[in-house]
């Protein structure tokens, strides 16, 4: 099949086989009908300019010298459209995600494949062969080109994305495989690219993936991320992240823009968000998360069920239900598995546990670790000098201060 | 690690310290590394304060070349490798990249050769003192404590004040001084002519430019910041033409006025030993060793990038080393040969460092007609961040000049 990198710079004829000019970029368009964009046209470099001249007026695409089915002044040049990707200007050496093994790479070639008279954009090739192949080396190393190792670096271009200048492109793609990536392989890629296009892709995503994506990401790289996102924008997506985590992010924002941005947030979510803000981030108020679970000690345990499910669509986890009076203070705790273990008509007063483990909203983040490590909890209520209940930190968020978040980079970068 | 512990609290302040500067000023000290250090100290050695009048000038032209790399780091957010390879095409990226390769190369064997010179003077053999910088060197970043380890080599590199107070402990001729600097003075003397012209080889270096603009893409400076990375380029190139300047005529009032001939700053230690005091001759050593030691870390570190960056293999993510060949390849590659060269039984490392100087003169001219390209990208950069005309002829004519000298660097090399 032809590559990309082949045809290039190919002198290209008219019907009088008199050479018009050489060919330049190969013009593909992407339809929602077809998995694989169709090559349309074929851009020209003449002497003076450039012309775009349709595909149905070339007569053989793969030869020494490409020839046209008319003379070039009765050839009507191709009309763009949106969704057209010029290969050599939007896909060849730039940088693509690979999808399957999320991860970026770079284009060193394209593979175009025939079916019946339509050429289709087949793979991309980031492998070495493919850079050999560009530099005109591939004959150096006649190997090469049978071996197994010839295909490696070989992507379908079904699972690759261009981080092209122009991200509306990626829109128009049938079945969005970006967003079907699991928000923690995000937060990978967007670690990956520079910050610039990072911003975009994550721009491109819906406000709940976005949330999900830059809750995966370092706080000091969240705060770049957005740094060019429109206001608004930024304020859907703080809606959509925990409460802890949207502190972390606007702590690292300017004040002005953290101001106003509350400002333009959901009161009920904004309200959460500035009491977290108060605290110092190396304190359990700092890591702490304000979506939990409670019920009162007076309920049977077929009434703290319901009311769970209810009410417990926003929180971080159910796995502990705590247990307070009527001033919020913390009385005691039950697990999820004494709930479905007790009889529905039980008190809950009855089988909660009244000894809490608890820290202090101003106590360090260390304390809390020790507790979940010390007593293999899934979560530590955080009370405040009353003992009212203020919030919880999940085991996850308690270790994550001690321990790097899993991809987080293991390699140095040279400056961070 | 007694001395570990008692170097924290200053390593910690310096910390402070280095969240206000950046990369201009960490690359601008890693300039003055083991071949700039013996570059300044024989011209002050040899030729008194009159190759001083190029200090000034060289300031000026390091900080358009740095502004440039600057501004193309933070407005793009990529490396410099990145650009070239999606704005020049495959073919000129793979002869940049190779030409640096062998350049960076042979730096990192001269960076290796100031180790072992350094420690020498101590009486430290450099079959013992070579291959424990190398495994050190090559524990950071398998540790991955790079920053950290960044800081310590940035803080000990207030030793570099001390050639600053080595050359007012002289007392040397102020007004003479004052003079030289802004008195052009020229000879005919090939050697004069040769010292002069790898004074700005080894001052203006390719690598720079590689390594402060992925450093600044690295730490994600947005285009708000430009102003304050100005600052931090500016500061940083005065820094180091201003070290630079006191290595040179710490050396012209000690050495010159003595009469001492030296070839290297092993020599230039050693001499000083005799005619400033022991103490004088000590910190040059330690000076030495630290700036060996750090360049030794970052030139493997940043050639391993820039190769990954321009041809997509994958790197800084949390591989393995098994997922990142290439990137762990050079990099070790890189640290194996830059000392196993050193531990041949070479007659003189002069040579090696010579070469690595013209290979920069060679590669420089390249380097900077594709940046100033770059820098006028209308497309790249935006109406606001490209140069303006009278920053566009101050740099061609800047450029020019660094292209003649260079050229002649690279012309007298191959006549001796």
């Amino acid at each position: 099949m032809p590559y990309v990198s082949q045809l290039i710079g190919k002198p290209v004829t008219d019907v009088d086989g008199v050479r018009v000019g050489y060919l330049r970029d190969i013009v593909a368009r992407a339809r929602e009908s077809m998995p694989l964009p169709q090559v349309v046209a074929l851009q020209i470099r003449m002497p003076r300019g450039t012309i775009c001249v349709p595909i149905t007026e070339v007569a053989v695409l793969v030869a020494p010298a490409i020839p046209l089915m008319q003379k070039l002044s009765a050839i009507k040049p191709h009309a763009h459209a949106e969704g057209d990707i010029f290969l050599v200007r939007d896909i060849l050496d730039q940088q693509i995600i690979d999808v399957n093994d999320v991860r970026v790479v770079r284009v060193n070639d394209i593979e175009l494949a025939r079916v019946k008279d339509t050429f289709y954009v087949a793979n991309v090739d980031t492998g070495g062969t493919g850079l050999l192949r560009r530099l005109g080396l591939l004959r150096l190393f006649p190997g090469r080109k049978r071996r197994e190792s010839a295909r490696t670096g070989i992507i379908p271009w079904d699972v690759v994305e261009p981080v092209s200048k122009n991200r509306k492109l990626r829109l128009k793609v049938p079945g969005d495989k970006i967003a079907e990536l699991h928000p923690a392989d995000l937060a990978q890629i967007l670690s990956d690219l520079s910050r610039v296009d990072g911003s975009k892709l994550l721009e491109s995503l819906d406000p709940k993936t976005a949330a999900e994506t830059l809750e995966s990401v370092e706080p000091d790289f969240q705060a770049s991320l957005v740094e060019d996102m429109p206001d608004q924008r930024v304020a859907d997506v703080l809606e959509e992240m925990a409460p802890d985590e949207a502190a972390d992010l606007l702590a690292e924002l300017p004040k002005e823009r953290s101001t106003s941005l509350l400002r333009m947030m959901e009161k009920e979510e904004a309200a959460d968000v500035r009491k977290l803000l108060t605290y110092a981030d190396d304190t359990a108020g700092g890591i702490m998360t304000t979506e939990y679970t409670t019920v009162s000690a007076g309920r049977t345990a077929a009434q703290a069920m319901k009311s769970i499910r209810l009410a417990a669509h926003e929180a971080e986890t159910i796995f502990y239900v705590y247990v307070v009076d009527r001033k919020n203070i913390l009385e005691g705790v039950f697990s999820l598995k004494d709930l479905v273990l007790a009889e529905p008509g039980t008190l809950v007063s009855s089988f909660m546990q009244k000894r809490v483990m608890s820290v202090k909203v101003r106590e360090s983040q260390d304390k809390v670790a020790q507790l979940v490590s010390k007593y293999n909890l899934l979560a530590v209520p955080v009370v405040d000098d009353e003992g009212r209940l203020q919030g919880i930190v999940t085991a996850d968020d308690a270790l994550d201060k001690m321990i790097p978040t899993a991809w987080k980079k293991r390699l140095p970068r040279l400056y961070h | 690690m007694q001395s570990r512990h008692r170097l924290r609290p200053f390593a910690a302040r310096l910390a402070l310290l280095f969240a206000v500067v950046g990369p201009g000023i960490i690359t601008a000290n890693v300039d003055n590394d083991a071949g700039g250090i013996t570059t300044y100290s024989v011209a002050g050695a040899h030729y008194g304060y009159t190759t001083l009048w190029i200090m000034p000038l060289l300031a000026l032209a390091l900080v358009i070349v740095q502004e440039m790399s600057a501004r193309l780091g933070v407005v793009t957010g990529k490396g410099l490798a990145d650009l070239i390879r999606e704005s020049m095409g495959v073919r000129i990226t793979t002869i940049v990249v190779g030409v640096l390769l062998v350049a960076n190369l042979a730096n990192t064997v001269s960076e290796f050769a100031g180790v072992a010179a350094s420690l020498e003077i101590f009486g430290v053999s450099k079959f013992i003192s070579v291959p424990m910088a190398a495994v050190l060197v090559w524990l950071l970043m398998v540790r991955g404590n790079y920053r950290t380890v960044e800081r310590v080599f940035l803080a000990a590199s207030a030793i570099y004040l001390a050639y600053v107070a080595a050359g007012i402990l002289e007392k040397p001729d102020w007004s003479l001084i004052g003079r030289s600097l802004v008195t052009p003075q020229i000879s005919f003397d090939k050697g004069f002519l040769t010292i002069m012209i790898t004074i700005i080889g080894t001052t203006i270096a390719p690598w720079m430019q590689f390594y402060q603009q992925s450093s600044i893409a690295d730490k994600g400076l947005k285009p708000a910041d430009i102003g304050y990375e100005r600052v931090d380029v500016i500061l940083g190139s005065l820094f180091a033409i201003g070290v630079a300047t006191f290595i040179t005529l710490s050396c012209a009032a000690t050495l010159f006025a003595g009469g001492v001939h030296i070839e290297t700053a092993r020599d230039a230690a050693l001499a000083l030993r005799s005619l400033a005091g022991r103490y004088a001759s000590t910190l040059f050593a330690l000076g030495l060793l630290n700036a060996s030691l750090f360049s030794a870390a970052i030139l493997p570190l940043s050639t391993a990038y820039v190769v990954c960056e321009a041809f997509g293999f994958e790197s800084g993510v949390s591989r393995k080393v098994r997922e990142a060949p290439t990137f762990f390849g050079i990099y070790t590659a890189f640290i194996v040969l830059g000392a196993g060269i050193i531990l041949l039984p070479l007659k003189s490392l002069v040579q090696v460092m010579i070469a690595s100087q013209t290979l920069n003169g060679i590669l420089l001219p390249l380097i900077l007609v594709v940046m100033l390209l770059l820098v006028n990208d209308k497309d790249l950069l935006g109406e606001r961040h490209v140069n303006g005309k009278v920053l566009n002829g101050i740099s061609i004519a800047v450029i020019a000049a660094l292209i003649i000298l260079t050229g002649a660097l690279v012309v007298s090399s191959f006549f001796p």
